[in-house]
């Protein structure tokens, strides 16, 4: 699973010889990461850039936000607003004017877009960027907040705020060599106090391995208090294909975070599972998802064990790869009953043990967004669980449960690793970072979405994929 | 139960670090203070029913200073002892948990209070050497070639080299002064305040022992060799703004701390003697205050190392049912200007007390005048340990001089600890 190019372009004198010669060789930038669970202050000590204009309906939380991650904040504004100062007084993170004087490497830049109604404003957009987007850290942080385009007043509104997804993608594709990331987040109305729990997600290096991507910040889904730390804490996981991979990545973070985990995997895999069991704190069980018992299984399992479950992942699937005139019959129908029937079967029977603030995350693929060639029935079935999100999202979103799907991008796996050498080669590089994302950047990013804070995203599908070509 | 009132407090004048008590260690020091205390009070030794101690640099010997010293002072040994530690609110913290003893009816008659010998640091040998060495130095059996054989693995740079002591954050890796510079640089305090309250500092504990305010709390010591020492060293009456301004930044090279502005490395002790009110009558004692309210706090090492005390402080008051607008003293450890001009900062901040406490109105401004009446640290200088027992004595004496009124008490600590309380004249 190593990646060369990123190991010699970790090497100094290595990336001198390669960028001095001008050879064609990816350097891509060794991303920055967690080694431990949430901190109170993700973002201790960075500088971040912040333009928010007068008039702003975001501006104090985006202050809060900033100086309570414990961010430096640099207001490009001309006029510090109260907010801002208030805050920072708060906090001990004074506000300073990025006129007077500019942090020499600030870790993000952060424009605040929600008061654009007309795309003449846009100019904004460059204004802010162009002279600072060369700074930016590696690994840095680019967020723009908009709105969502369909609560625009009007069709020029809506052009506008369609233009920051175009903005941001872009920005992605030419900050990506220095391992940072571009996001833009798209504030439904009335959802501003929302906001903190996902732009403190976005900046922090907890989000690794998403960038381009649109994350809409609803109110639909009802919000806990905010807590930032140990937001897991006497919560029950069940997280299936747990015994490896993705799905024990995500077993390790949701149990960092204080959850206890119900580590869940085909019962040939009893070894894999009861170790990762034992290592998290969890408890393995022995389940095949495609059994016809299953749900029952694993439904009377956790009635009797915790009399709930908080948080699932359904993260088990398979892949059986051949073109479609090659596939066999048995094939297909596999990878769907794994990857897609499974998973419904599953959220029926566990959906009544799901508390008022549950939460419910589904690993898609890019794959099932955009297709590929030789995955027919795995695009199939993973496009699937997108409809499912989509539909069933929005309903449970109304009971408080925030259900959403991740689809990952070039993961370096078991899977992945199968893959033959030129092919994966190429894979990996086809993305604004440049290399595959880690196990640990989809458990990143699932840890989010189980935390109070998913409250402010329901029926969402976010590509973890760092910005990939693919079907983007 | 009765409620635990201080009759006494003594303490060794405080010294800079290697000069007049190098040879005197914190279990010394100690001793020499529980030694003054109970000679100037002529409290019957058998009447004492506990020593509880704070110190911070503890002796690997001897970690459980207070028991030693309870047998070097000669006192009963039946009298137990424990020794306890919360870095610099060490000896407040020893002393609170006297009185919560004697409230509890635990005991009647207890000496608190916290001493510290920086002098005495041990230099610490690398763990690997003892890692390499122990399982050939432990094992019977072991022969010349084991021996032979662990010396060729030694290395003279990583094995053999002691490591130098550093008061530094075992989290973040942050040096105290560090820590001062970014309170200074986040709360916007300049280096023009830092050594204007240095100086007053000086000048404001110049001027108590002028007048005798330290009379009663401070002892003689006799080191063994050279003179007796009859009062703190380190206060300087004549030094000025001027003076301090040419003082280099100590911890960054466009910093804004100086060693002007930071309390220095102390050796030093104090005992206060405290019990229930009762037994004072009983005794004949005249109770000078006694505490209405206590709190410690923490707050991440890696925000504001030495906050701690803007948010110990307030809570404080509230368990005490006080505004600080009731409070007639105020006494706040000085381990840097800084850390204490961005303390009072925050107490005054209406945002602070909204982002940190959930109130809608700051804590309040305090009143220079009613701040460290008779200087602090920074003059003073601070033997870990002992500070809290110093804040204390001089509070309860300054209390009891005046007849009436409230004293509050803050302390900032390593590890983002902050410790405070309400102290009321008897």
């Amino acid at each position: 699973m190593s990646d060369f190019f990123l190991e010699l372009a970790a090497n100094k004198n290595a990336r001198k010889v390669v960028t001095t010669l001008g050879l064609p060789l990816p350097m891509p930038t060794r991303l920055s990461r967690a080694d431990g669970a949430w901190e109170d202050r993700p973002l201790a000590d960075r500088a971040v850039v912040v333009s928010s204009p007068e008039g702003s309906a975001i501006h104090a939380i985006l202050a809060r936000t900033l100086t309570g991650a414990g961010a430096d904040p640099w207001l490009a504004a001309s006029a510090v607003s109260e907010g801002f100062r208030a805050a920072g007084e708060a906090w001990g993170r004074p506000t300073r004017l990025a006129e007077d004087a500019a942090p020499e490497r600030p870790w993000a830049l952060v424009f605040d877009a929600t008061t654009i109604t007309h795309p003449d404003q846009l100019r904004g957009l460059y204004d802010f960027f162009a002279p600072r987007i060369k700074a930016l850290s590696r690994s840095g942080r680019v967020v723009v907040i908009g709105r969502a385009p369909e609560d625009a007043a009007d069709a020029a509104a809506a052009a506008a705020q369609r233009a920051l997804e175009g903005f941001v993608k872009s920005v992605g594709r030419e900050v990506g060599r220095q391992g940072a990331t571009a996001n833009v987040l798209l504030l439904e109305d009335g959802a501003e106090e929302r906001l903190e729990a996902v732009l403190r997600f976005v900046l922090s290096v907890r989000s690794a391995y998403v960038s381009g991507q649109p994350l809409r910040v609803s109110k639909r889904c009802k919000a806990a208090p905010p807590r930032w730390t140990r937001t897991l804490e006497g919560r029950v996981a069940l997280v299936t294909g747990a015994a490896r991979g993705i799905g024990e990545a995500i077993a390790t973070c949701l149990a960092r975070e204080g959850a206890k985990v119900v580590v869940l995997d085909r019962p040939d895999d009893a070894a894999l599972g009861a170790e990762v069991a034992q290592r998290v704190g969890g408890v393995f069980l022995g389940v095949d998802v495609t059994d016809p018992a299953a749900p029952e299984t694993v439904s009377t399992f956790l009635q009797e064990r915790f009399g709930r479950v908080d948080v699932i992942v359904h993260n088990a699937g398979i892949t059986r790869d051949r073109t479609l005139a090659k596939l066999s019959p048995e094939a297909w129908d596999l990878t769907l009953d794994v990857n897609t029937s499974a998973v419904l079967r599953l959220h029926e029977a566990l959906l009544p043990l799901v508390p008022k603030d549950g939460r419910i995350v589904c690993l898609s693929s890019i794959a099932g967004l955009s297709g590929n060639v030789g995955q027919t029935n795995y695009a199939a079935s993973k496009a699937a669980i997108v409809g499912f999100v989509q539909s069933a999202g929005p309903r449970l979103a109304r009971k408080g449960i925030a259900l959403n799907a991740i689809a990952p991008g070039f993961i370096e796996t078991r899977l992945t690793d199968a893959i033959p050498v030129a092919t994966r080669e190429v894979a990996r590089r086809l993305c604004n970072l440049g290399q595959g994302g880690l196990p640990v950047d989809i458990a990143e990013v699932v840890t989010f979405f189980a935390s109070p804070g998913a409250a402010a995203m329901s029926g969402q599908v976010l590509r973890v994929c760092g910005g990939s070509y693919v079907g983007a | 139960m009765g409620r635990a009132v201080i009759v006494a407090g003594v303490r060794t004048p405080f010294v800079r670090a290697f000069e007049q008590y190098t040879r005197i260690d914190t279990i010394a020091l100690g001793t020499a203070a529980v030694k003054g205390l109970l000679e100037r009070t002529g409290l019957p030794w058998h009447e004492v029913d506990s020593v509880v101690w704070g110190g911070v640099i503890l002796p690997s010997g001897a970690p459980n200073v207070g028991r030693e010293i309870v047998i070097d002072v000669g006192l009963p040994r039946e009298i137990e002892a424990m020794t306890v530690t919360r870095a610099c609110a060490s000896g407040l913290q020893a002393i609170t948990l006297a009185a919560a003893a004697i409230e509890r009816g635990e005991c009647d008659v207890v000496i608190a209070g916290g001493s510290d010998s920086t002098s005495n640091a041990e230099l610490k040998m690398p763990q690997s050497l003892v890692h390499k060495v122990a399982p050939v130095a432990l094992n019977r059996k072991s022969t010349a070639a084991d021996w032979f054989g662990v010396a060729r693995k030694l290395s003279i740079r990583k094995d053999l080299l002691p490591q130098q002591p550093k008061i530094a954050e075992r989290s973040t890796g942050q040096v105290m002064g560090e820590a001062a510079e970014e309170m200074a640089r986040r709360n916007g305090i300049s280096r023009e305040e830092q050594d204007a309250f240095a100086v007053r500092s000086h000048h404001r504990a110049a001027a108590a022992m002028r007048e005798g305010r330290f009379d009663a709390e401070v002892i003689a010591v006799h080191p063994e060799r050279g003179e007796p020492v009859f009062a703190d060293t380190m206060v300087r009456g004549d030094t000025s703004v001027e003076k301090l301004a040419k003082l280099k930044p100590a911890f960054a090279k466009d910093g804004t701390v100086t060693a002007g502005s930071s309390s220095a490395l102390t050796d030093g002790g104090a005992a206060v003697l405290l019990m229930s009110e009762e037994k004072a009558k009983a005794l004949g004692l005249t109770p000078l205050a006694a505490f209405r309210s206590w709190n410690y706090s923490g707050v991440d090492p890696a925000d504001q190392l030495l906050m701690g005390p803007a948010l110990a402080m307030p809570r404080a008051l509230e368990r005490a049912g006080m505004q600080l607008s009731d409070i007639d003293l105020i006494d706040l450890h000085e381990a840097f200007a800084a850390q204490v001009l961005a303390v009072l900062k925050m107490l005054g901040s209406t945002s602070f007390a909204a982002a940190r406490l959930g109130r809608s109105t700051a804590v309040g401004e305090v009143d220079p005048a009613r701040l460290n009446v008779s200087g602090g640290s920074i003059a003073l200088g601070h033997p870990f340990g002992a500070t809290g027992a110093r804040m204390v004595t001089t509070m309860a004496y300054e209390l009891h001089r005046r007849g009436k009124g409230t004293a509050l008490l803050g302390i900032c600590a390593a590890g983002g600890l902050g410790a405070a309380a309400v102290l009321e004249a008897v």
